[in-house]
């Protein structure tokens, strides 16, 4: 579907974006509230559905036996997908997998796999043989603008609760799968000129590039992603991390508490 | 049907292995209104079964070539999460998807007055979050929520509903093991008020009098699970919000 280029939008936002103001009264490094629940989808090993503003996403994590990659013969494998399903907006059409979900897809993996949250070794069973591979699987169910967060906080969380099903698998009995870490993804998109936090789906529509990243339990950068038309300074990007430094602590508290600890 | 024999469905008390009687249904539970994105929306969870339905539109049709002079026409997908099933699902249209929406759309457009709105679009996305036999079902009976969520007009509501039989023995509402290794299984698109039936596949075994004692628990069923799709539209609009 064809974005109609909402002049008026852009003009009403950068006009807010003089007095620092944004649509919907947010300051501009606020986030929408977050609600996060796990182990809410039967069938699935580990389960999680992020609510962000309007933005609704479930992540569903599977186990797969496999033969390991012949470069790779005691390592397992870790795979994360996004689908922008037709029922999450008006824009999105069915077919097969948009440049837009390939591209959400692979940056909330990069930052799940670069944190080295899951120790590849862990997922072998026989050497050459035999190992786990790790599916996640995230559904956007309502875009309501910042999806890449939703998903990214949907995966991990997802992860963090999942089950590995030995037992179904006839490889001795289920086990809670070891993470060590929690990466947790922010983003930013230029609306009115300057950066904000969280877009909302109108400052989405009305604004430019974005930038997104992931940091792990140490503060450290795992993923980096740079998407749509524009460009920003580096005194920009010094600013957006402190800001990201702070929403991916508390996005990770909120994790732990949704796990009781 | 999956096949039949070795596996024991009813138990020595007359009782099925969840405890369910012969004519019960799982428990159903319907919300309205819960994808912001959307025009409409309902999920409904039917025993573990989870469906969300998002209707958009009525939008301009397009292609071109799927535009009716006369009416609209409703776009149907049925689709199944990746990690909606016990074994992981391929992401992607199958041809078992194709012939449940192409039949579910067949049934919508049986009750939604598509008349009222010529060479236009109502696109109708069900998406199966968790499955335990019944998904199409609990898919249209989640559609026709959100249709009337969405407010488009149609002659009466549709509920799905399935019936079948297992061990000899006509039951309501299969669950995963009774439509795994049961006899028979007969899903049916009911239209509460008119007592009309707009959706109908039956795969297995029956007799006429099985298939007239399935009909009956179909009908059953479909009164109550109507109940709770009206309750939950009310509930969406009583609140006073949106």
């Amino acid at each position: 579907m064809v974005e109609l280029v909402p002049t008026l939008l852009r003009q009403e936002l950068a006009r807010l974006a003089e007095d620092d103001l944004r649509l919907d009264g947010r300051g501009r490094w606020e986030g929408r509230e977050v609600t996060l629940e796990t182990d809410c989808l039967y069938n699935a090993e580990g389960s999680a559905k992020v609510v962000m503003g309007d933005t609704i996403v479930y992540a569903g994590v599977k186990f797969e036996l496999r033969t390991p990659w012949p470069d790779r013969p005691a390592q397992g494998s870790l795979m994360c997908g996004a689908e922008l399903r037709p029922v999450a907006h008006r824009k999105y059409e069915p077919g097969p997998p948009s440049p837009q979900s390939i591209e959400l897809g692979r940056v909330v993996d990069r930052g799940i796999r670069e944190s080295g949250c899951i120790d590849m070794e862990s997922l072998c069973i026989v050497p050459g043989e035999k190992v786990w591979g790790v599916m996640i699987d995230i559904h956007v169910l309502s875009d309501g603008g910042n999806i890449f967060d939703a998903c990214g906080l949907a995966a991990i969380a997802a992860l963090r609760t999942a089950v590995v099903p030995a037992k179904r698998f006839d490889v001795g009995e289920d086990y809670t799968l070891k993470v060590n870490g929690t990466p947790i993804m922010s983003s930013f998109t230029r609306v009115g000129g300057r950066y904000i936090y969280d877009p909302s789906e109108e400052e989405e529509l009305g604004g430019d590039e974005r930038i997104h990243i992931t940091l792990g339990d140490e503060g450290h950068l795992h993923s980096l992603q740079k998407g749509l038309r524009g460009v920003f300074t580096p005194a920009e990007f010094a600013e957006i991390f402190e800001v990201a430094h702070l929403r991916c602590t508390e996005l990770r508290k909120l994790v732990a508490n949704q796990e009781g600890n | 049907m999956g096949g039949y024999g070795d596996v024991q469905l009813l138990r020595d008390d007359g009782l099925r292995l969840d405890g369910r009687k012969i004519d019960e249904m799982r428990p159903v539970a319907i919300e309205a209104g819960v994808l912001p994105a959307a025009d409409g929306s309902a999920m409904v969870t039917h025993g573990l079964n989870v469906a969300v339905a998002a209707v958009y539109g009525p939008m301009e049709a397009h292609p071109r070539k799927i535009q009716r002079q006369d009416r609209a026409v409703i776009d149907v997908r049925y689709n199944m999460a990746p990690f909606s099933t016990s074994d992981r699902i391929r992401p992607g249209y199958n041809r078992r998807s194709r012939e449940i929406s192409k039949v579910t759309a067949e049934a919508l457009e049986s009750v939604v007055l598509v008349e009222r709105y010529p060479r236009s679009k109502i696109r109708v996305e069900i998406e199966i979050l968790a499955a335990e036999a019944g998904t199409r079902c609990v898919g249209i009976t989640a559609a026709a929520v959100a249709l009337a969520d969405a407010g488009i007009p149609m002659r009466d509501l549709i509920v799905g509903v399935a019936s079948g039989k297992v061990e000899d023995t006509v039951v309501l509402d299969l669950d995963k093991a009774e439509d795994n290794y049961g006899q028979a299984d007969l899903p049916v698109g009911i239209l509460p008020n008119t007592g009309e039936i707009a959706f109908l596949q039956m795969d297995g075994d029956l007799s006429p009098d099985e298939f007239n004692l399935a009909m009956e628990y179909n009908f059953k069923a479909a009164a109550e699970i109507h109940e709770i799709m009206v309750d939950a539209l009310k509930r969406r609009y009583e609140g006073g919000e949106n």
